[in-house]
């Protein structure tokens, strides 16, 4: 009885020593399957935290304005790529990486801040730098600085402006001749003199006449409407070009020199557009040459690529006005557009021409020395 | 020990830095220059002059900063010899951005001069090539590329060219009644000026080489100088001797 006793007890003690046992087991079993499931989930949070950080930093970096973000001190914490290239610089560049230190630490102190770097380069560009502090429900999170290249829209507003006092100016200047003259002509009675006043009301009304012909066909050529593509000898157009040209360099007495290559260099393109483009280049050429000094127009194949270089020795263009020749109506030097007759269309023309035929025109220049433009397109090619 | 050779060396970087946005003021202020003369332009000018207060600023803190680090540190070899060198680069170009300022205050002394296109032209390339040989010289020294600073020298010389062509051109001008002798002796002076900006760019090469090599070009004279003196002495020792 006591053995049946000893072994019930010991029996049940090894299934409360078994239960416990079981359930520590257990126990330990939930809290490793949790430990893990939380290192899961921690790992799982990491991996969303560092896509999603990889996401924000690409981000960033596709975007083109720079971005520098710095701590409430003002040390540099961040730089997407745009802004990177301003941290090696080592020419004008440098001094926009010198703004953006100086405005974060600015920032630093609770000012939104802004400054423009104007680099003379070359190439010119206008930089716009702002730096403003990073704050959310009082709390300091630093502050971030913007680098904007401003040159092309700074670019574009002078063109606008300038367009429109140009065309004023240009449209104004023969009319108030010609109101001028009528009204001496009408109080006239000396027939001599009024046949001179007459001629220059001529005058006048061709060169108003002329300006609304520029500017007809350059904004035919802008739409490039009614073109009419084919594949023609470039020679051809110089020819033609050169047929135009010919009475205004005949008259300055300017010789013109050409050098064509033996084949024919056959390119897609509007005849009309393309002879007017060669004929401005040549007529351009003419008109700031002076006697005795030769226009050199040269035709030749270059890899893929027809150039037509017009080249004179004039008397060249000032390097800050290179970028703005092919404005239109800009004129380097307003003394002398009188005595030359240009209005400043004619290189806005060869622009667009060479736009819509999927080339490009280029120009070198020296002050005193003389300038060359050359047009260059595609042989054979059907934009 | 480790620590306080970081922060040596984070020093020498900010001063390398230093002069980098220096010369950047210097290649900056050159075409403005330029501009202002051209365009008769006085307000340019006038900002120019006034830009200036900036760079003077940069040069007395990067001079205390170099006094500074030398002091404390004690450097030796190669980082005593660019902290010498970034003392003489800072005078250098300290010395450029003056002779900027020296072409916009001659802008306003001849204010109103209209100059022919052939003299446009050899001031733009004046210009263009002084800034030129600045860059190259800040490359050399950034790159510590001894070759490229040694070459400066006859890159210098198309510069020097030019200076005399410029002063050729401003003798005919004035010749043909096109300028007045005000205005042909600054223009003759604004010349030297871009010469002399060359000159400065030569300079920081002939540093540059030193800072790489530890030699520089006057190490040959005072070599010779000494081989002339010993020679001298011995000499005297012989006739001294015969005696």
């Amino acid at each position: 009885m006591i053995v049946a006793l000893v072994v019930v007890a010991a029996v049940v003690g090894l299934a409360l020593v078994g239960a416990v046992a079981w359930r520590e087991h257990r126990h330990f079993v939930d809290a490793e399957e949790s430990r893990r499931r939380d290192d899961e989930m921690h790992r799982r949070h990491e991996d969303e935290v560092a896509e999603s950080e990889a996401r924000l930093w690409l981000s960033l970096d596709a975007i083109t304005q720079g971005v520098v973000m710095a701590d409430d001190e003002g040390n540099v914490l961040y730089r997407n790529s745009y802004a990177r290239q301003f941290t090696e610089a080592r020419h004008g560049e440098a001094l926009v990486e010198a703004a953006v230190a100086e405005l974060l630490a600015e920032a630093a102190q609770g000012r939104a801040v802004e400054r423009e770097v104007e680099l003379f380069g070359p190439p010119r560009r206008c930089m716009f730098v702002s730096a403003m502090p990073l704050t959310l429900e009082g709390r300091d999170y630093g502050s971030v600085a913007l680098i904007d290249d401003i040159t092309e829209p700074q670019r574009l507003d002078a063109m606008r402006r300038d367009f429109v006092a140009n065309i004023s100016h240009e449209l104004r200047t023969p009319m108030g001749a010609l109101s001028l003259l009528a009204e001496t002509l009408a109080g006239e009675r000396d027939p001599e003199v009024a046949s001179r006043l007459a001629m220059r009301v001529q005058a006048e009304a061709i060169r108003l006449s002329d300006i609304m012909d520029d500017l007809l066909e350059l904004s035919r050529i802008e739409s490039d409407e009614s073109s009419e593509r084919e594949p023609i000898a470039i020679q051809h157009v110089i020819s033609d070009a050169l047929s135009r040209a010919k009475p205004s360099a005949e008259e300055k007495e300017v010789p013109i020199e050409t050098v064509l290559p033996a084949l024919d260099l056959v390119v897609h393109a509007d005849r009309r557009q393309l002879t007017s483009a060669v004929f401005n280049l040549l007529d351009n050429a003419v008109k700031y040459s002076e006697a005795a000094r030769p226009v050199k127009v040269t035709t030749r194949l270059e890899g893929d690529w027809v150039e037509v270089e017009v080249r004179d020795q004039g008397y060249g263009i000032p390097l800050g006005h290179q970028e703005r020749i092919f404005e239109r109506f800009y004129q380097v030097d307003r003394s002398r557009e009188r005595t030359d007759g240009g209005v400043g269309l004619g290189l806005a023309i060869v622009r667009h021409v060479a736009n819509n035929h999927g080339g490009e025109v280029r120009v070198e220049s020296t002050e005193g020395e003389g300038s060359s433009f050359t047009l260059a397109l595609l042989v054979g090619a059907q934009p | 020990m480790e620590e306080l050779r970081k922060s040596f060396h984070e020093e020498l970087d900010e001063i390398q830095t230093g002069i980098v946005r220096m010369a950047a003021l210097v290649t900056e202020s050159v075409p403005r220059a330029t501009e202002s003369l051209l365009e008769s332009n006085l307000e340019l000018a006038q900002q120019l002059i006034t830009d200036d207060d900036e760079l003077d600023y940069l040069s007395v803190h990067l001079e205390e900063r170099c006094h500074q680090v030398l002091a404390l540190q004690s450097p030796m070899a190669g980082d005593l010899r660019a902290l010498s060198t970034a003392l003489r680069l800072n005078a250098e170009l300290e010395r450029s951005g003056d002779l900027a300022v020296n072409i916009a205050k001659a802008t306003r002394r001849i204010y109103g001069t209209r100059y022919d296109a052939t003299l446009r032209g050899l001031l733009v390339r004046m210009s263009e090539e002084a800034c030129r040989l600045v860059r190259l010289a800040i490359d050399s020294y950034v790159d510590r590329n001894a070759g490229l600073a040694a070459a400066l020298d006859d890159i210098d010389d198309q510069l020097d060219g030019l200076n005399r062509d410029c002063v050729q051109a401003v003798f005919q001008a004035h010749n043909d009644g096109a300028i007045d002798l005000q205005a042909a002796v600054q223009l003759c002076l604004i010349s030297r000026y871009y010469e002399r900006i060359g000159d400065h760019a030569v300079n920081i090469g002939e540093r540059v080489v030193y800072m790489v090599t530890g030699w520089l070009p006057e190490h040959t004279g005072s070599a010779r100088l000494k081989i002339r003196e010993r020679q001298h002495l011995d000499e005297t020792d012989e006739e001294t001797g015969e005696d």
